[in-house]
């Protein structure tokens, strides 16, 4: 009697095809429908099926469990590098980066020049702040493969490592392969624009803007230069682009708004920042910018509640307390300006106008030989800045002030003025300097009215001024803070001079 | 004339200016389940009318069908034994008419079938199988080893050996103890074999560069090999290996003068073999699993799980990123008009026509596009035919009007750069309010300033009175730092009271204390008014519990005072008021 016949047994793998198709199209719900079958058909020997299903437990988030199922493909078939490098890329996302490292080495003794396991090693190294290492896998990484992955990671390596000229190196490199790639030419442009290389920054982000113009962070780094330049219809239409893209970003809003300020549209200028403010409410920046605006607006009680909250979010700079005191001199309260003005002339460093203004309003109060202090440290800090870089340059407002402070203070000129660029467009504020020549000198000399309100100017700084902060958004891209500080200053110097002038002769 | 039969309405919302495409077909419940890979358009009778040939999956698991339609009806349909995983029309001799015969790849066999009649089934030779494994399989069968002791050498030749188990080890692997010996008897004596399947299966001409000239069969395998039949005698003409298995495969060339094999793999990279040598001789790294692969000339377009197109040839010539995740790729050739391109059907139920990296035209469809064919079908030579996820089978056929414009370069600015700014517009109310800041800035500021410092003074005020009668939660003396909170639980009448009491000194315990209550006598009663504290270790938190008996009926609450006293001074450690809930329990009753 011959044995019954043994059935045929279905080859274990005869569905990998079509788990694969239905992987790589996303269609996992038929997938695991698949993977389901062929389990129960192979008696779960079938290494590609559990392979699949452990990647998309990791899609949906369920790292442990994919973890498990790639240590059991590990096990069905030891001599895969595909099943370390899983296993190894898990042990990463949950976070276990040395544990990871080590199946990264195993992975790496199956199979030598594999870029991916160099790279994922990088990243690990970079994560547990080991930046030789780091630096030493992603460089092989890159000479088995030139991926625009590894040409950033190594770039942040540098960064953090704190070496800039290396970094702009890597970067260069990778643009120079990827010459679309609009992370990188936006990455190496802001690296540009910190080092404060303008033309070169500007003419990567403009690359950018080719291949992508609806690139957010390429336009937000291009406009603030554009309105650093005052070219802001220019900055306008990029800057719509951005507000379609991405509405709801206070650094962008307030750039719009130093925009609308630029142009003289006050009101608008308000509005805008007023929504950067309520998106981004702990943002001194944008405080500050609004503490402005309302200052040129002439609405002094305003722009000191909005000075006084950005003073409390950062107390560390001088201009705030400047402006801090502008407002309070317009508000009659020399005591607490004084304050406000020794506080700022004790933080400052390289800002004359903080000194001059300073020595304004010392001369219009009567104390001119303090006064004349203050004025020379001004002088002092025009020597420096001039010293330090021969292309500096000055208000002409600035310049025209200080002259006429010389004059009241009847002291020999020690200062040599660099002229002016002619291409300086941003002067907003030349025409009211032309206005109002004949205003008498100490006409705020109301003084003695001036309360004699027992509150100290320090208890003034730790008012809880912003009762409205209903919530905070936490926002930590540098570009942002780079456009605005770009934007902010440059106007502070206008508005500035304009407010001080008025109680010139 | 059978495109006559085919209604030519047009109605694509998405081209209004330009109508490029003519609606010929549409039936949403074809009831087909295929890949691009498994459809292709052949004349199957020699009459110059093209049929369209899909290797139908049925339901994955079953129904697997060989269905041919002609114009808008299905043909003939044939069962086929298992998964389809390709279907190819190729010339396999120089008989005339010329017919093309129809292959289809099935697990290990390709199946040919001319005239719509099976004709020939092609087995893939079988892989070597471990020598060792044999052995053992050997031994079992002259009865030398016991089941288990085989179990154990086949598990360590799965951890060594370079060549991998064959199914029934495998699956005898994977047995319970029990349900060996049956399993053994039952398979010992036939020979171990050790099959792969077909993933991919493609043509590539003879000896001719012509149409109708004979082909041969392009086989990519699960063992990562490429084999190529030759299709008379069904011989392997060449056999090459790649590192991964192959998932998609595109031939040019003649197999006698030239050939390009492009291949992309399991492993997300893209190998190309030439007739010379059998490894690849070119491999592009991708970031991204590929999904399509389609050759344009020189070029290879693949479009990848990134949302990607990408361009190369050796080297990577472009990108593009598409808006929504690929689903399948197929070529569009149009020789009489010398246009190729390249048709991408998207999981947002569009399909694009790229040439290089231009967008050509996009075509908006009901349902998302598994599968695209393009070529001729009936006597139309610029057809589309689609089948979607659910299953629906779409024909389109190219006007003889349409033209593609190439729209290259620079899309000039983007739209929204003419959008407003939306810039919430003041109000007369704000405008007057600015100007009575600005008019009467000092008073207001002044006004501010005396509320401001009238609010510190009633805070400080409060603070010191806190400060004072110990009313603070936390107990600041440096003898006996403590900390307290109070929990109420229950609904009424009687309520449990629970203090957590702890010491929040570093090392030093508290003794001596105790805990009384001020309360209305009329609204509450309590069982123990007094307690005594024990011994108060550092950092652990003790409750002390007590109840408490609410005996109005009123349904009104009250304020019940806790001190926390030590022996022998007047003045409480700290206070707390603790706000007791409404009775419930009486106001049911």
């Amino acid at each position: 009697i011959r044995a019954p016949k043994a059935p045929e047994l279905p080859i274990v793998e005869r569905r990998n095809w079509l788990i694969h198709q239905h992987y790589i199209r996303k269609d996992y719900e038929t997938c695991k429908v698949f993977i389901k079958e062929q389990l129960q058909e192979t008696n779960g020997m079938c290494e590609y099926a559990i392979y699949v299903q452990a990647l998309i437990l990791r899609l949906e988030g369920k790292i442990q469990q994919s973890l498990e199922l790639f240590q059991s493909c590990a096990i069905l078939n030891p001599s895969s590098t595909d099943n370390l490098k899983q296993v190894a890329r898990s042990l990463f996302l949950l976070g276990k980066h040395k544990a990871a490292v080590e199946f990264y080495h195993e992975a790496a003794r199956l199979s030598e020049k594999d870029w991916e396991i160099n790279h994922n090693l990088g990243v690990c190294c970079f994560f547990i702040k080991n930046f030789k290492h780091a630096e030493e896998h992603l460089n092989t990484a890159l000479q088995i493969n030139k991926h625009h992955k590894t040409f950033m990671m190594l770039g942040k390596v540098h960064l953090l490592t704190g070496d800039t000229d290396k970094a702009i190196d890597v970067y260069k490199r990778a643009v120079e392969n990827f010459p679309e790639n609009t992370e990188l030419l936006t990455t190496l442009g802001l690296l540009y624009l910190q080092l404060g290389k303008y033309q070169k920054a500007f003419e990567h982000l403009g690359n950018a803007l080719t291949y992508d113009p609806n690139n957010y962070k390429a336009i937000l780094a291009a406009g603030s230069m554009m309105q650093t330049h005052g070219d802001f219809d220019v900055a306008m239409n990029k800057y719509r682009v951005a507000a379609c893209a991405v509405p709801e970003s206070p650094p962008l809003w307030n750039n719009i708004g130093m925009c609308f300020f630029g142009k003289k549209k006050y009101v608008a200028a308000i509005s805008c920042l007023k929504r950067a403010h309520y998106l981004s409410p702990f943002d001194w920046k944008v405080l500050y910018n609004l503490g402005l605006v309302h200052l040129t607006m002439q609405q002094y009680a305003s722009a000191f509640h909005f000075l006084s909250a950005a003073i409390n979010l950062n107390s560390r700079m001088g201009e705030l307390y400047m402006l801090l005191a502008v407002a309070l001199t317009n508000l009659e309260d020399g005591e607490n300006a004084t304050r406000a003005y020794e506080q700022a002339v004790m933080l400052d460093e390289s800002n004359p106008l903080v000194n001059l203004n300073f020595s304004i309003f010392l001369y219009n109060h009567g104390d001119k030989k303090a006064a004349l202090d203050q004025y020379q440290e001004m002088e002092r800090k025009v020597n420096l800045l001039q010293d330090s870089s021969s292309s500096a340059e000055f208000d002409p407002e600035l310049m025209d002030m200080a002259q006429k402070m010389r004059a009241a203070l009847q002291v020999a000129d020690n200062v040599v003025w660099t002229k002016p660029g002619k291409d300086s467009k941003s002067k907003p504020n030349s025409a009211a300097a032309t206005k109002t020549p004949g205003a008498p000198l100490g006409s705020n000399q109301a003084l003695g009215q001036a309360m004699s309100s027992a509150v100290s100017y320090n208890k003034n700084i730790q008012l809880p001024t912003g009762t409205n902060f209903t919530f905070c958004r936490q926002e930590c891209e540098w570009v942002k803070t780079h456009s605005r500080e770009n934007v902010s200053v440059k106007l502070v110097q206008n508005a500035h001079s304009d407010l001080a002038w008025k109680s010139l002769p | 004339k059978p495109a006559g039969s085919l209604t030519g309405t047009d109605h694509c919302p998405a081209e209004k200016h330009i109508r490029k495409w003519l609606d010929a077909h549409y039936d949403p419940v074809a009831g087909l389940y295929t890949f691009s890979s498994c459809v292709d358009l052949a004349d199957l009778s020699g009459d110059g009318e093209s049929r369209l040939v899909v290797g139908d999956l049925g339901s994955g698991l079953s129904g697997m069908k060989l269905k041919v339609f002609q114009g808008t009806a299905l043909l003939s349909e044939s069962t086929l034994l298992d998964l389809p995983t390709g279907l190819v029309a190729f010339f396999m001799d120089l008989h005339e008419p010329r017919i093309p015969a129809v292959a289809v790849a099935s697990g290990p066999c390709i199946y040919v079938y001319k005239n719509l009649r099976p004709y020939f089934k092609f087995t893939l030779p079988g892989l070597e199988v471990n020598p060792v494994e044999q052995d053992v399989w050997q031994q079992v069968k002259e009865g030398q080893i016991d089941p288990l002791t085989m179990k154990e050498m086949l598990e360590g030749i799965r951890k060594k050996a370079d060549v991998p188990l064959s199914v029934r080890s495998l699956r005898f692997l994977s047995l319970e103890t029990d349900e060996m010996d049956e399993f053994v008897q039952l398979h010992k004596q036939q020979p171990i074999k050790r099959q792969t399947v077909i993933t991919c299966v493609g043509t590539l001409k003879k000896s001719t560069a012509d149409e109708d000239g004979v082909s041969c069969l392009v086989i990519g395998t699960e063992s990562s090999n490429v084999y190529v039949l030759d299709p008379e005698a069904f011989i392997i003409l060449s056999k090459m290996s790649l590192p991964a298995p192959p998932t998609m495969i595109d031939v040019t060339g003649q197999f006698d003068v030239e050939f390009r094999i492009t291949v992309a793999c399991r492993n997300g990279n893209i190998y190309i073999l030439r007739r010379d040598s059998d490894k690849p001789k070119y491999s592009m790294e991708l970031s991204s699993h590929p999904v399509g692969l389609v050759r344009v000339g020189k070029n290879v377009v693949v479009g990848c799980t990134d949302e990607s197109l990408q361009g190369f040839t050796q080297k990577k010539l472009w990108r593009t990123t598409l808006p929504a995740p690929i689903i399948t790729m197929a070529a569009m050739d149009l020789p009489t008009r010398g246009f190729q391109g390249v048709l991408v059907g998207l999981a947002n139920c569009e399909v694009h026509l790229y040439r290089d990296k231009n967008l050509l035209s996009n075509i908006k469809t009901p349902d998302v596009v598994t599968s695209i064919c393009f070529g001729r079908y009936g006597r139309e030579d610029g057809t589309l035919i689609m089948t979607t996820k659910g299953g629906g089978l779409m024909v389109k056929i190219l006007k003889r009007t349409a033209i593609f414009d190439d729209r290259d370069g620079t899309p000039g600015p983007p739209l929204a750069q003419s959008v407003r700014l939306n810039v919430p517009k003041k109000t007369k109310l704000y405008v007057d309010q600015t100007l009575r800041e600005r008019e009467n800035g000092v008073a207001m500021h002044r006004a501010f300033y005396m509320d401001l410092s009238r609010m510190r003074l009633a805070a400080a005020k409060a603070y010191v009175k806190a400060l004072e009668s110990s009313l603070t939660p936390m107990s600041s003396s440096l003898s006996e730092p403590l900390k307290m909170n109070a929990v109420v639980q229950g609904l009424g009448p009687t309520f449990k009271l629970t203090l957590n009491m702890q010491n929040t000194a570093a090392c030093r315990p508290v003794m001596n204390l105790a805990i009384s209550f001020l309360y209305d006598e009329n609204l509450y009663r309590m069982r123990t008014p007094y307690l005594r504290i024990p011994l108060l270790v550092p950092g652990l938190i003790y409750p002390v519990e007590t109840l408490v008996e609410c005996t109005s009926d009123k349904g009104i609450s009250d304020i019940i005072k806790v001190f926390v006293l030590h022996e022998g001074k007047g003045c409480p450690l700290l206070t707390a008021h603790i706000n007791m809930p409404v009775s419930e329990g009486l106001m049911l009753n």
